[in-house]
């Protein structure tokens, strides 16, 4: 390629670069070296002073002797976050392929109608629609009395500040993600080879299983890593719905540097989730590596 | 079984199909030496004001072992038929039965009966081996038995090496001729193939018409083709069947079709054809410039007639008895010279066989004598 066309590419992508250089890895790697600082008593840190103590927390308690003793407390929360964003993952993959299948069997006048009826939820704050949830789930509120008045529950259902409650409110959230990759894959799958499928013996769900899901596969994936990265770190979700018992991570890094005051330990705790997530991300690219690309 | 437990309650043979029907559904078989009766069938899409009439009273026979083409330009209602046939559309009258066994509420997956698609419609995700093997998967079949057809079918379709190829790997005819496996490995009664070389280029079809006549008289399974391509179906055809605005228009062996068309539409439609009109007379047609035309015909005296002459069958002469025509245009094309006439005020075309060099000339402008024997003059059925 000649020098002139590099360094125009160069000058195209340089605002872009730029971008991200200043807004995501300057303020990452501050706090990648905040993670390795001593917290200052009022918040902040002290400058200078290096320790590992914020990583050592994270797996280990200190007596009063000083001893480190192996703590689960904190894994236990990463452990209950996992669940959460898995069960999250599998729940509206499970709802959203359904729907995505059947708008796209639709005629596209009809399909350009249900998607802007998907994306009706963005256009209002999730915090709004949240709070929208804690009138449905409380008791007395529009579910219990619905189900009281009607004689199927005698007693309130106290939904309201259970695991159950931050589930529904994460699936809600998160379903709009997993419908539209599904869709945008499913949308360009050639209805044909359902034609040839059938012409060669499958029936419904052997189609479905041997030709629609091979094919909607990458826009499976996509959804599923759309949903479970934001449902992992999501904080006021719990927050709102979950109370004190139901902590995720998201609400235990943004009590470090909240209440807690412990930026370290807060950054600490980030990048611990970072690692995992990119692990993950790791695996399922070693695993799929080029798969992708064979389904044009 | 769980899965076909609802399709059988509806279907005489459904449950029977997963042990492999090809057997099953031989033991049901009439002695019927035919392999489709299809009868009265009419088709309606839509309803009401907007509804489109595909097909209309169609009733046809085709026999066993036999290579059937259904002949017509776009939108004529062929490749209704053929998806009647296959199962993806319902007719709205009439039936279709297979080797006498009626196919009325039967799913595709239930028809022992494969397609070779227009698109080919092979699996992007599959390679070409898995895509051969799939029918036979779906019939659970014995994984050696399928492993053994898979390499058959590679090998009738010259395709060895190709196992693990994907189709976007494979050129326009290796994909065709994956296609073709892909429904032959089933052994199907009916292989029903739509407009299935028309994505080929021009050398690549001629071809793979001959080795889809080669293919059907090794395996003996009943071929029916659709082809808006008349030189194809003259070619691979035992009996082509011309279809025009949801109707059939005639039925028969390509000679038939060529040398005795029923009607101006099928006269037009297949190969090159002259067409004169005239008034019966007792001893031929009197032509609009008064001119006698010798045919032998069984019209009413006076009445308006059609007639085809397929130029290869007119002469031209200098000297000698014949109609009078002038010479308009000469065009060399190679194996023959067209020579276009004027007669009653109609372009006439007369193709002659070169023999090494041009055929003998004559010249634009030139006063000549156009011979044309009567019994290669078709009296045409009057346009309804």
């Amino acid at each position: 390629m000649k020098r002139s066309r590099m360094l125009g590419r160069y000058a195209l992508i340089s605002p872009a670069a730029m971008l991200i250089f200043v807004f995501m890895l300057l303020p990452m790697l501050l706090m990648a070296l905040m993670s390795w600082l001593e917290p200052g008593q009022f918040g902040g840190v002290k400058w200078g002073n290096y320790t590992p103590e914020a990583y050592v927390k994270f797996l280990f308690d200190r007596d009063l002797s000083d001893v480190l003793l192996f703590d689960t407390d904190y894994l236990s929360i990463f452990s209950r976050s996992f669940q959460l964003a898995l069960v999250t993952t599998v729940l509206t993959l499970l709802v959203a392929f359904p729907v995505a299948f059947y708008i796209a069997l639709q005629t596209p006048k009809h399909r350009t109608w249900l998607m802007l009826l998907i994306t009706i939820p963005f256009w209002t704050n999730l915090l709004v629609r949240t709070y929208a949830w804690i009138l449905l789930l409380r008791n007395g509120g529009l579910i219990d009395s619905s189900l009281h008045s009607l004689g199927v529950t005698a007693t309130p259902i106290n939904l309201m500040y259970t695991p159950i409650a931050v589930q529904i409110g994460l699936i809600y959230a998160f379903l709009p993600f997993m419908v539209l990759p599904i869709y945008t894959s499913l949308e360009k799958l050639d209805w044909r080879l359902l034609e040839a499928a059938y012409d060669l013996y499958a029936n419904r769900w052997q189609t479905m299983r041997r030709i629609v899901i091979p094919l909607a596969a990458p826009g499976m994936v996509a959804g599923c890593i759309l949903v479970f990265v934001p449902a992992l770190g999501t904080f006021f979700i719990p927050e709102l719905l979950g109370g004190a018992k139901t902590l995720m991570i998201g609400n235990l890094i943004q009590q470090q540097f909240g209440v807690s005051r412990n930026w370290p330990f807060g950054a600490a705790l980030s990048f611990a989730l970072l690692a995992v997530v990119l692990t993950f991300m790791l695996i399922y690219a070693l695993r799929f590596r080029g798969k992708g690309t064979l389904t044009q | 079984m769980g899965v076909s437990a609802r399709a059988s309650k509806r279907t005489p043979y459904s449950a029977t199909r997963r042990a492999g029907f090809g057997v099953e559904f031989a033991l049901k078989m009439t002695a019927d030496a035919n392999a489709l009766v299809i009868q009265n069938i009419g088709m309606v899409f839509g309803s009401g004001v907007g509804a489109i009439t595909a097909l209309e009273d169609v009733s046809l026979t085709i026999g066993s072992n036999e290579f059937f083409t259904l002949l017509g330009p776009s939108g004529c209602g062929k490749t209704t038929l053929l998806r009647l046939i296959a199962g993806f559309e319902q007719p709205s009258t009439g039936s279709i039965s297979l080797y006498g066994q009626h196919l009325e509420g039967l799913m595709p997956f239930e028809r022992p009966v494969n397609t070779v698609f227009q698109s080919y419609a092979l699996f992007p995700h599959m390679s070409v081996s898995q895509n051969i093997a799939f029918g036979l998967e779906m019939q659970r079949k014995p994984k050696l038995e399928i492993q053994k057809i898979v390499a058959d079918m590679l090998e009738l379709v010259r395709l060895t090496g190709f196992e693990a190829r994907k189709p976007a790997q494979l050129s326009g005819g290796q994909q065709q001729r994956v296609a073709l496996a892909r429904a032959l490995a089933n052994r199907p009664k009916v292989l029903l193939l739509d407009e299935s070389l028309s994505a080929l280029d021009a050398k690549l079809r001629k071809e793979m018409q001959l080795e889809l006549k080669r293919l059907q008289l090794e395996t003996g399974i009943t071929f029916v083709f659709v082809t808006h391509d008349q030189e194809e179906a003259l070619t691979m055809s035992d009996r082509i069947a011309v279809m025009k605005n949801g109707k059939l228009e005639q039925i028969g062996t390509p000679t038939e079709i060529y040398d005795f068309p029923r009607s101006r539409y099928v006269a037009d439609f297949i190969g090159e054809t002259n067409f004169l009109t005239g008034i019966a007379e007792a001893n031929g047609l009197r032509l609009p410039d008064a001119q006698l035309l010798e045919v032998l015909h069984s019209r009413p005296l006076g009445a308006n007639v059609d007639v085809a002459v397929r130029p290869e069958r007119a002469q031209i002469t200098q000297e000698g008895a014949g109609l009078n025509a002038v010479v308009r245009e000469v065009v060399y094309v190679g194996t023959d010279t067209v020579v276009y006439l004027e007669i009653a005020a109609e372009v006439f075309r007369v193709r002659m066989q070169n023999h090494g060099g041009a055929a003998k000339i004559v010249s634009v402008g030139e006063q000549i004598k156009l011979v044309i024997p009567p019994d290669a003059v078709r009296v045409l059925e009057a346009e309804s």
